[in-house]
């Protein structure tokens, strides 16, 4: 009776052991086919996410593999390693890209991207993810509007640290009305970032490549 | 079950109008609420849904006389999950803008009760074909449910129809986003969550309006040969 | 079909509604007072859609236009509406906000008597999430103002979205709420954000004022019995109490009890939109319970939420607990069980 028991579970687990056996191949065989071609649209995308602020056009490395990790300091005020890609054009240094977190924003962390060229301009700014009231702090969001684009060609030697800030609070960066909060979070988080990048700009070009994508 | 009564009509009208699982059983809102907030959106996720659930209700219905009844659980569940994973990386290699939008909803169709619900209910009774015939056609509901909340919400809400359509089609389709009101404000409200509970009661009312005057006209002409009206519990 | 819950066309529901109405007029003499013109365009627009909505959803519904219409219920509907959401905004704004109160949050609910949830705060929630922006835009009061708007000026911004040349930023105002909340952000301490021009003697300026009249009008209904107390006093006397413990604990991060009576919408949603008949607890048990359980959010909305206040979130969610609230405070009745009707 017990041997009949012990059987019928023997064949169950048997059974079970080889649906999963079957269904781990599946998924190894399609793991190994998309695996390279998520990759390759993962950079894709993210080459074109970095072309929307520096055209692809102005350097000529591969800037996914030339990619650094700064280390965690208080001028950037990141608590984790900041992922930097460096353009370079003829072996020269060109621009960063730093990926930069902007963490007061009205509904917490803005992330975004900051491509600064090497002689200390803003290439551009891109809100990444974000968590901002929809219809009154998401115009940092390119989709919805133009906003983020006032940081082109900024530089801190075109405005003074006094002048990086929402015109609300005596700075020069226009802010849609209704919403301060947001848009201060997304200035403050650019000029240190620029602050940051002139004062490290040697240091950032010269890292050892350590791509967090690997 | 026995085999002989399957009718493909019925299963087709089952799945489609009278036992809806979006509208009908109020079966796996979860991604029906969340996602339904365009047309591209909602029907991306629902086709995702109705193809795991036909390749699901086959899958189970070719080994259902070799699983012993007390594990039949787990070996669906197991089924589904592959299929699911095999989906999701697909998406992910080959429409990945698309898959980033739909985000956590492709792997949660795993969970989704319709697609375990369609095999435990169907598939482990019935031959491969009905099999699944029963699982794309209810998943095939859940899609026009969801497209007809995403059509909804998205001109209430955004004042276009098939908006980001090139996520799932690839760039050249981005001429079909028909722009239904120029120069919209946008109303939030109904791309928000609670726009989605609304925009679902207003179907759910509107389906139950057309069954009631149908069941009026066929009470009128008892002659008629009418489909039976869908009343449910 | 089961019957309607059908009024008799009683006298008493309309005299109730234009004594509540009546209520509001000393506040609205003070909001004119301190902020202009502007919200007797808010009020008018309100009242005409409010109106207009009520007789086609009768209509639709086959109900009498007469015995309905002129109940008022619909008018003060529109008139609370008008006067939780800023004044100075396109015509559209407050038209479909009434006009959703009215139709979604009334009717489809099965009309007055049926709805579980107040219609002018689901107007105001509606608003509130479709079109934050306008709905955060304040006019500044008039004598913090640097170009005070005038009647025709106030309806040429209505219906043609500008001014004459001044922005609208010019006219409006981050109200004492949301400054106080930015201003925490930025670690400045109560004391020295409330000496901000836009802070009164014990709330915001001028908002103050009308507050002090939402109480005055409560205090007449009270007095009329037209409302108990326990709405507004359980409403009120939590938010003092949370708001002093957390005074007590850190005075220069919160505000004290006096100022959150005095701001934003505590007054007018204590007396006149937390004690709507319909969507609030039958017993006075239950409606101690309502009370507390609205004033505890909104202290949690207004200074840890999203929102600037808090008044319609807090009275829907617990709208949405008055059949549970009501289930459990059912006095019970010897020679009677549970076993219903």
């Amino acid at each position: 009776m017990s041997t009949s028991i012990l059987r019928h579970a023997s064949t169950s687990a048997g059974i079970l052991t080889a649906f999963a056996i079957v269904g781990t191949a599946l998924l190894a065989v399609t793991y190994l086919v998309t695996r390279p071609i998520i990759a390759e649209t993962e950079k894709q995308a993210k080459l074109a996410l970095i072309g929307q602020i520096l055209p692809r056009s102005q350097y000529d490395n591969d800037i996914i593999k030339d990619a650094a990790l700064l280390p965690p300091s208080a001028e950037l005020g990141n608590k984790e390693p900041t992922p930097v890609y460096r353009a370079s054009k003829q072996g020269r240094p060109y621009a960063a890209v730093l990926e930069v977190v902007a963490p007061d924003g009205y509904s917490g962390k803005i992330r975004m991207i900051v491509a600064i060229k090497a002689d200390g301009v803003v290439s551009g700014v891109r809100v990444v993810t974000h968590n901002e009231t929809p219809g009154l702090g998401d115009y940092i969001d390119i989709a919805k509007n133009a906003w983020i684009r006032i940081f082109e060609g900024k530089s801190l030697s075109k405005y003074p640290d006094r002048d990086w800030k929402v015109k609300k609070d005596g700075g020069k960066f226009e802010h849609m009305a209704g919403a301060t909060v947001t848009p201060r979070a997304v200035v403050k988080a650019v000029h240190k970032s620029l602050k940051y990048f002139n004062a490290n700009r040697d240091n950032i070009f010269s890292l050892p490549a350590d791509s967090p994508h690997p | 079950m026995s085999d002989s009564t399957i009718s493909y009509k019925e299963i087709i009208w089952n799945g489609l109008w009278k036992n809806n699982a979006g509208i009908v059983a109020l079966l796996g809102l979860c991604p029906l609420l969340a996602v339904s907030s365009t047309v591209v959106n909602g029907v991306s996720l629902g086709l995702a849904t109705a193809l795991v659930m036909a390749c699901s209700n086959g899958a189970v219905s070719v080994v259902r006389n070799w699983v012993p009844n007390e594990i039949r659980i787990p070996v669906f569940i197991l089924i589904i999950a592959v299929l699911v994973t095999i989906i999701q990386l697909a998406m992910n290699a080959y429409m990945q803008p698309l898959y980033l939008v739909l985000g956590i909803f492709v792997p949660l169709i795993v969970v989704n009760c319709n697609v375990l619900g369609r095999a435990e209910a169907f598939a482990s009774k019935n031959p491969v074909l009905p099999s699944m015939v029963d699982g794309f056609v209810v998943g095939f509901g859940l899609t026009l449910t969801l497209g007809v909340l995403g059509a909804m919400r998205e001109v209430f809400g955004k004042g276009t129809l098939f908006s980001g359509i090139d996520l799932a089609l690839g760039e050249s389709a981005r001429q079909f986003v028909i722009t239904v009101f120029p120069d919209y404000q946008g109303f939030l409200f109904a791309i928000l969550p609670p726009g989605a509970f609304l925009g679902l009661g207003l179907i759910i009312a509107g389906k139950n309006w057309i069954d009631q005057r149908a069941s009026k006209k066929a009470q009128m002409q008892p002659a008629a040969d009418l489909p039976p009206s869908s009343v449910t519990a | 079909m089961s019957a309607p819950h059908v009024l008799t066309p009683d006298r008493s529901v309309s005299t109730i509604m234009l004594m509540v109405l009546g209520a509001l007029v000393p506040a609205i003499c003070a909001y004119y007072y301190f902020f202009g013109p502007a919200i007797l365009i808010s009020l008018a627009l309100a009242s005409v859609t409010a109106i207009a909505a009520e007789a086609a959803m009768l209509r639709l519904r086959k109900y009498p236009l007469k015995f309905f219409l002129f109940d008022g219920s619909a008018l003060l509907t529109a008139w609370l509406l008008a006067l939780s959401i800023p004044p100075m905004a396109p015509w559209w704004l407050i038209v479909a906000g009434t006009a959703f109160a009215i139709i979604v949050a009334k009717h489809l609910y099965g009309g007055l008597g049926n709805n579980l949830f107040n219609p002018a705060m689901v107007g105001f929630a509606v608003l509130m999430i479709s079109f934050p922006a306008f709905m955060t835009q304040w006019p500044a009061p008039l004598m913090l103002s640097q170009h005070p708007v005038g009647f025709t000026e106030a309806l040429q911004y209505y219906f043609s979205g500008t001014l004459s040349g001044v922005k609208l930023d010019a006219v409006t105002m981050a109200t004492p709420l949301d400054t106080l909340k930015t201003q925490l952000q930025l670690q400045h301490a109560v004391s020295d954000v409330q000496q901000m021009p836009i802070f009164g003697a014990f709330g915001g300026k001028g908002s103050e004022i009308i507050a002090a009249m939402y109480l005055l009008g409560g205090l007449f209904l009270w007095q009329k019995r037209i409302i108990t107390w326990h709405i507004p006093v359980s409403f009120l006397a939590t938010l003092i109490l949370i708001a002093a413990v957390f005074y007590g604990i850190d005075g220069s991060r919160y505000a004290s009890p006096l100022f959150h009576l005095f701001t934003g919408g505590a007054m007018l949603g204590a007396f006149f939109i937390a004690t709507d008949y319909v969507t609030s607890p039958t017993t006075p048990r239950g409606k101690l319970i309502f009370g507390a359980g609205v004033g505890l959010l909104e202290y949690l909305i207004r200074v840890f939420g999203g929102y600037p206040d808090g008044i319609a979130f807090s009275v829907l969610i617990m709208n949405a607990a008055v059949p549970l609230i009501d289930a459990y405070t059912q006095p019970r009745v010897f020679g009677h069980n549970t076993k219903a009707e």
